[in-house]
This record gives structure tokens, C-alpha cells and sequence, in this order.
């Protein structure tokens, strides 16, 4: 899902830029008030994971492929707010070093990746609070992770349609169906995926899932 | 340092063995720029290390892997550095 340059207008560029610098500077605050510093070696071992799992494209049917982006699972095990964080210094890796995902385009990856996918904490957070039983987490983290890939994938096409490269064939019109065509199957295996490393996660190292601990004390203290 | 090591080479050996099955094919954005016949530019910068290959090796295996071990050091490092940047030291408990 990383856009490359030549894709979106300078207007779109600028305008996702600003937005996500903003949510960058609120996660930068939040993170502060938030973590302690034993949180340092697991946001560290996290990130470099979910760079690694992003160079695996899983084939989906009719010739494409799709990647797990693993916002979600960084939310879970992170939280919202080291999630936004950490998911922006991979994307900000891979457009430096790897050329994936453009220069001007970052400012969209990281809205459509990094923002969408730590805040899928929160609708965890929300379906937890209303199914509160134990067996509710794992299907809680599936939704999560398929809607935070379906987002991302609307939030693209909107990007991408709304530029001129686009406007020939048909602007959102064309891009929405198709973006979100792909995605809707694509988030099925980030889901997937998500769910069995979380489960698996949980069952052998359940301490380094700091952000269900964080969705439980909310819950426990009745926390926003 | 103790705690990275077994993370690290797990994630290595996953990297090592995931590669050669990784798709080829274009993943959901690229296919749906194909789709509509958009023109992509030449890009600005191509990085280093273009699709995730060192252009200087030309095992494609070996190139990918390499790329891959740079670049999750990479992120291991950055990640660490803001780790530290957004995180409070602990009080020490008085005993």
C-alpha cells in the first residue's frame, strides 16, 4: 500500500503531511505520559519485526499480492501511541533506504499505515469493553487489523483519486471500488496474520503485550 | 544487549527462510495502478538499496536477504534511539 511519488497532487501531498504531523506530535506527547523506559527493547525487537514481515508478500487470487503492514500488531503489543511512532520510523526506513513508498508521498503512508493502524487500538479497546469475555480478545484483534488495512486501502484511494494522475480514468469513482476490491482480501491475511503471531505472542511471552495491558488497566480504572 | 538476541535471530531466521516464497507479484496499489494504465514516473530517489536488493550482488537471494538484515538492523536502531527519546527512566525503589 505505500505510494510512490508521482501518484498524488502537491495539494494532497502537503495536506497529508500537515495531518500527520499533527497526530505524530499528539503521539510524541501521549507517549511521554505514558511509557516507562522498559518498554525501550520491545518497541525496538517489534519494529525490526514487522520491517522484516512487510518484505514477505503472502499471493492473493487473480495475480496480486499483499503484505502484512502489522499496525495493529504493534498497537497490541505497544499501544496506540509507540505504535504511530514506531510504525513511522519503518516507513520512514524503507522510503529512505529501499525506495518504498515516496519522498512526498510519506506524509500519506503515514497517515494511511502508521495513524490508521495504532488507532485500531482504540476499536479493540472498544469491542473488548463491550464483549468482556476473555475469548472476545482474539476476534476483537482480527476485526482490528482487516478494518485497519481497509481503511488505510479508502484513505489511499481517496488520496490517489482526488490527483490528477488519476482523474483521466475516472478519479475516486474508479479508485475506491478497486482499492478497496484488493484490500478487503488482503486484510483477511494481515488479519490472520495479526491474530496467530498475538495468540502466539500471548502464550509464550504474554509480558510484552504492553498495549492489552494498557487497554485492561483502562478498563480496570475506567481510564479514557 | 542479552534480551535482543533471540528476538533478532529468530526474526533473521524468519527473513532467511520467508524469502524465496515471498509473491512477486503486484501488491493491491501497484495492481490497481496497472489496472487503470497510470504512468509511473521515474522516481526522485530510488534509495539505496532499490525493491529491497543491493544492486552490487547479484545472487537475488543473497541480495534480498542482505538488504533485508540492513534494514531491520536499521529500524532496530532508530526505533531504540526514539525508544529511549519517549520513555522515562524508572525510579530506582529505595530498599
Amino acid at each position: 500500500m505505500h505510494i510512490s511519488d508521482g501518484l498524488l497532487s502537491p495539494l494532497i501531498c502537503g495536506l497529508m503531511y500537515a495531518v500527520s504531523a499533527a497526530f505524530l506530535v499528539w503521539s510524541w506527547k501521549k507517549a511521554k505520559a505514558t511509557y516507562s523506559r522498559s518498554l525501550t527493547p520491545i518497541l525496538a525487537v517489534s519494529s525490526a519485526f514487522v520491517f522484516a514481515a512487510q518484505m514477505i508478500n503472502f499471493p492473493i487470487p487473480y495475480g496480486t499480492s499483499g503484505h502484512l503492514v502489522g499496525g495493529t500488531f504493534l498497537a497490541v503489543v505497544l499501544g496506540p501511541y509507540a505504535a504511530i511512532l514506531s510504525m513511522t520510523i519503518v516507513l520512514l526506513i524503507q522510503a529512505l533506504f529501499f525506495a518504498d513508498g515516496g519522498i512526498f508521498a510519506f506524509g500519506a503512508n503515514v497517515f494511511n499505515m502508521a495513524i490508521i493502524g495504532g488507532l485500531s487500538f482504540f476499536l479493540i479497546k472498544i469491542l473488548t469493553k463491550n464483549f468482556t469475555k476473555k475469548n472476545w480478545l482474539l476476534p476483537s484483534i482480527f476485526a482490528a487489523s482487516w478494518l485497519s488495512v481497509v481503511l488505510g486501502a479508502l484513505a489511499c484511494a481517496l488520496q490517489i483519486g482526488f490527483s490528477p494522475a488519476f482523474s483521466e480514468v475516472g478519479g475516486i469513482a474508479v479508485t475506491v471500488p478497486a482499492m478497496l476490491f484488493w484490500h478487503v482480501i488482503i486484510g483477511v491475511g494481515e488479519a490472520a496474520i495479526t491474530t496467530t503471531v498475538v495468540s502466539q505472542l500471548g502464550r509464550i511471552q504474554p509480558t510484552v503485550l504492553n498495549g492489552l495491558a494498557l487497554v485492561r488497566r483502562a478498563q480496570n480504572e475506567g481510564l479514557p | 544487549m542479552k534480551g535482543y538476541l533471540k528476538p533478532l535471530i529468530l526474526i533473521l531466521v524468519f527473513l532467511a527462510i520467508l524469502i524465496p516464497f515471498a509473491s512477486e507479484a503486484p501488491d493491491g496499489l501497484e495492481r490497481v495502478v496497472e489496472t487503470f494504465g497510470i504512468e509511473e514516473h521515474e522516481p526522485l530517489w530510488n534509495g539505496l538499496m532499490p525493491d529491497y536488493t543491493l544492486p552490487a550482488i547479484s545472487n537475488s537471494y543473497a541480495s534480498t536477504f542482505l538488504a533485508g538484515v540492513f534494514g531491520t538492523f536499521l529500524v532496530l536502531a532508530m526505533s531504540y534511539i526514539m525508544g529511549i527519546a519517549i520513555t522515562k527512566k524508572e525510579a530506582k525503589p529505595h530498599e
